[in-house]
């Protein structure tokens, strides 16, 4: 049986990617098994999604804590460290990254492959700068550099599955397997990075009152964010509107009245953006 | 028949597709939108002819179908904790009205704290509302079952509610493969509801209204027959679709693996899965160990888990829920089966996997070594410690 684990954030489409994995695997003749796992459902916020690949039903009903193959859609998932948790040492790393494979942080043994699935996206016309869909790029790149399923019926799969841009999306699959580097595993010593280890957390302190465990205030989400708002003082009529609607009370008004984003709050959702009269806020790409 | 790759939450949908359902009432909540959306798809591009009513809450969904099937409609609803808990009053509606309305239910904790995992304490605390319980352990029990309970809930001996649930997640938004039967073998199977319509438009008449104590007990009493007729009925239905399609679940309580089992675990829902693949592997080890899954939660199956108890030394019960009784509920049905066996086993309640914790084969093989222990305890919470490993920060 494969374990495959897809690690990105709200909105780029590792679910997706996941069952498109799942129903290529179907036509393969394999039995598959694919689900999510939402933290919470919010656009930016980490998602994990599990597909497993095997000749006969899958007997487990569980999450994959020992993949055999982890696919990262966001490269900045790889700082948080978790993505690579329990990877198995004979496993593979595949990332969305225009960085050579070589230069990818992994345990010994773990074979190493990117693809810069962002700009193979773009140039299909899938998604926006902002917000590319990556799936079926980093799919392409799966299917070639591992061999889980047959680029044959990954096409396939998106022709049937894929509702919007059939078309594009296949060809972005071809390319992403076109274009997928692998590098050779690092050898004991030479390991770099995040662990395979499984953690496990301390004990938790339980409070009495779950209720007061936290508020916006101690929260940060900014690891959420890809994109940051910036305000244009000199269009900014001082509506109050981005104050208002910013879900994680991440704007604070100064003694003018005018707007400014705590980024440490701000998981870069756009909606202040989009409220504001004058469209005074641009959405910009986080370096 | 076709084989689709589809979430438990699609299987639900085809379900109630094939079982031509006449009236929908959609009500949004996660993780059980998805069933609603695409019913609506279905609608919509008119592969489905059926009253799709977008209502402001759960309460009304549940009042809805209640009504159109009072009128003799094939009605369909699902949802999922809070929203259950919402429906509370009217689940009480439903089957003292004695409507046969079929409700699909994605078990998810309740809050607090919030939590969109699976959990069954949703549809537990509504085990004391005259519906029957199914509880699903893959995609394709889950469209089974559907079909079978519409047949079993408008039977004229039956005629009660009945939910058919699926864990969340891993069953919800799980793709795995699904065969659907035909239109035709569901047609046959399940023919358009024969109309005993109990309100008559144009023909004045109330329904549950005032009544003295007298009537009242013999109402009760008539609900609770209806409950006992159910698993014979549940029994004669799953013999003609497995005639129908070749897959029968297996009645109430089945087991694997049991025949010379000391030690068996019965679960709910998608547990038993894992659970089967750990039971093979302790067997290898020597160790004989069985499974009986607990499909049918209302009515309960007594004489199965008496049968059951005759061989088996050790029960442990696997509850994915606590309702704050003595033990998880599952366990406490359990024991006042067995009160006058004799011999009687022992019974050990897990508590496991709740707030959507996943239930891990280590989980179970822990459960199999306490169980098998010297002194099995009363109740244990498993994984009560910290979680072993987030998912992301
Ligand atoms: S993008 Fe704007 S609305 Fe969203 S969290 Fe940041 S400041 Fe708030
Ligand atoms: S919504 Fe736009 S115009 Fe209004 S205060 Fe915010 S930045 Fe200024």
């Amino acid at each position: 049986m494969l374990e495959i684990r897809f690690h990105g954030r709200g909105g780029q489409g590792a679910v997706v990617a996941s069952e498109l994995l799942a129903q290529a695997a179907f036509l393969d003749g394999k039995r598959p098994q694919s689900f999510p796992f939402f933290g919470v459902e919010r656009r930016g916020a980490p998602v994990t999604a599990y597909c497993r690949i095997d000749d006969r039903e899958v007997r487990l009903r569980t999450s994959i804590t020992r993949p055999d193959i982890v696919v990262v859609l966001e490269p900045g998932l790889l700082r948080a460290g978790s993505a690579m948790e329990g990877l198995k040492p004979d496993g593979i790393l595949l990332v969305n990254s225009r960085e050579e494979p070589a230069a990818l942080p992994a345990p010994a043994g773990v074979r190493r492959a990117s693809v810069d699935a962002t700009t193979i996206a773009l140039t299909h016309g899938l998604g926006t700068p902002m917000m590319p869909i990556v799936n079926t790029a980093i799919l392409g790149a799966l299917a070639a550099a591992s061999g889980a399923v047959s680029l044959g019926a990954l096409e396939q799969a998106i022709d049937r599955f894929v509702p919007a841009h059939p078309a594009e999306n296949r060809a972005a699959a071809r390319d992403g397997a076109a274009a997928v580097r692998v590098a050779p595993p690092l050898t004991a010593g030479h390991s770099r990075g995040a662990s395979s280890a499984v953690a496990r957390a301390p004990p938790l302190e339980l409070p009495d009152a779950p209720m007061a465990v936290a508020s916006s205030a101690t929260i940060a989400t900014a690891a959420w964010r890809t994109l940051r708002p910036e305000i244009d003082q000199r269009r900014c009529t001082r509506c109050n509107f981005c104050w208002k609607f910013c879900p994680d009370v991440a704007i604070e008004l100064n003694a003018e009245g005018f707007p400014v984003v705590h980024l440490e709050h701000c998981k870069g959702c756009g909606i202040c953006a989009a409220e504001c009269p004058p469209g005074a806020i641009a959405m910009v790409a986080e370096g | 028949m076709t084989q689709i790759v589809m979430s438990g939450n699609s299987a639900q949908s085809y379900a109630a597709l094939l079982a031509r359902v006449q009236v929908i009432a959609a009500y949004p909540i996660t993780p059980q939108t998805t069933i609603v959306e695409k019913l609506a798809e279905f609608v919509a591009n008119g592969r489905l002819a059926a009253q799709y009513l977008q209502v402001e809450s759960e309460h009304s969904a549940l009042q809805s179908v209640v009504s159109a099937s009072a009128l003799g409609a094939r009605t369909y609803t699902a949802t999922s904790s809070q929203g259950l808990l919402l429906m509370h009053e009217v689940l009480h509606w439903a089957s003292g009205l004695r409507v046969p309305v079929v409700m699909g239910v994605v078990n998810r904790a309740v809050a607090p704290p919030w939590s969109i995992g699976a959990d069954h304490a949703d549809t537990i605390a509504q085990r004391d509302t005259g519906w029957i319980q199914f509880y699903a352990e893959s995609n394709q029990e889950v469209l089974d079952t559907v079909l079978e309970a519409y047949r079993i809930a408008e039977d004229p001996a039956v005629r009660l509610p009945a939910m058919v649930t699926e864990d969340a997640f891993y069953l919800s938004h799980t793709v795995e493969p699904v065969d659907v039967p035909s239109a035709e073998t569901v047609d046959a199977f399940l023919p358009a509801r024969e109309v005993r319509a109990i309100l008559v438009p144009g023909v004045p008449a109330r329904l549950g209204s005032f009544t003295g104590p007298i009537e009242y007990v013999g109402f009760r009493r008539d609900v609770a027959r209806a409950m006992e007729r159910v698993l014979p009925t549940l029994a004669a239905v799953e013999e003609d679709y497995a005639r129908r399609t070749g897959r029968d679940h297996g009645g109430p309580l089945p087991t694997y693996r049991t025949e010379d089992a000391d030690a068996v675990l019965l679960t709910m829902g998608t547990a038993t899965t894992t659970a089967r693949a750990v039971i093979d592997a302790l067997r290898e080890e020597g160790h004989r160990v069985g499974l009986a899954k607990l499909r049918v939660f209302r009515p309960f199956p007594v004489e199965a888990v008496r049968a059951l108890a005759a061989s088996v030394d050790r029960i442990g019960v696997l509850d994915r829920s606590f309702t704050f009784g003595p033990t998880g509920a599952a366990a406490m049905e359990v024991r006042s089966a067995l009160y006058d066996a004799s011999p009687r086993p022992l019974v050990s309640d897990f508590v496991a996997g709740i707030g959507g914790r996943d239930i891990t084969p280590e989980a179970i093989t822990r459960m199999f070594a306490l169980l098998e222990g010297p002194e099995p305890p009363e109740l244990t919470w498993i994984d009560l410690a910290a979680p072993e490993a987030s998912a992301d920060g």
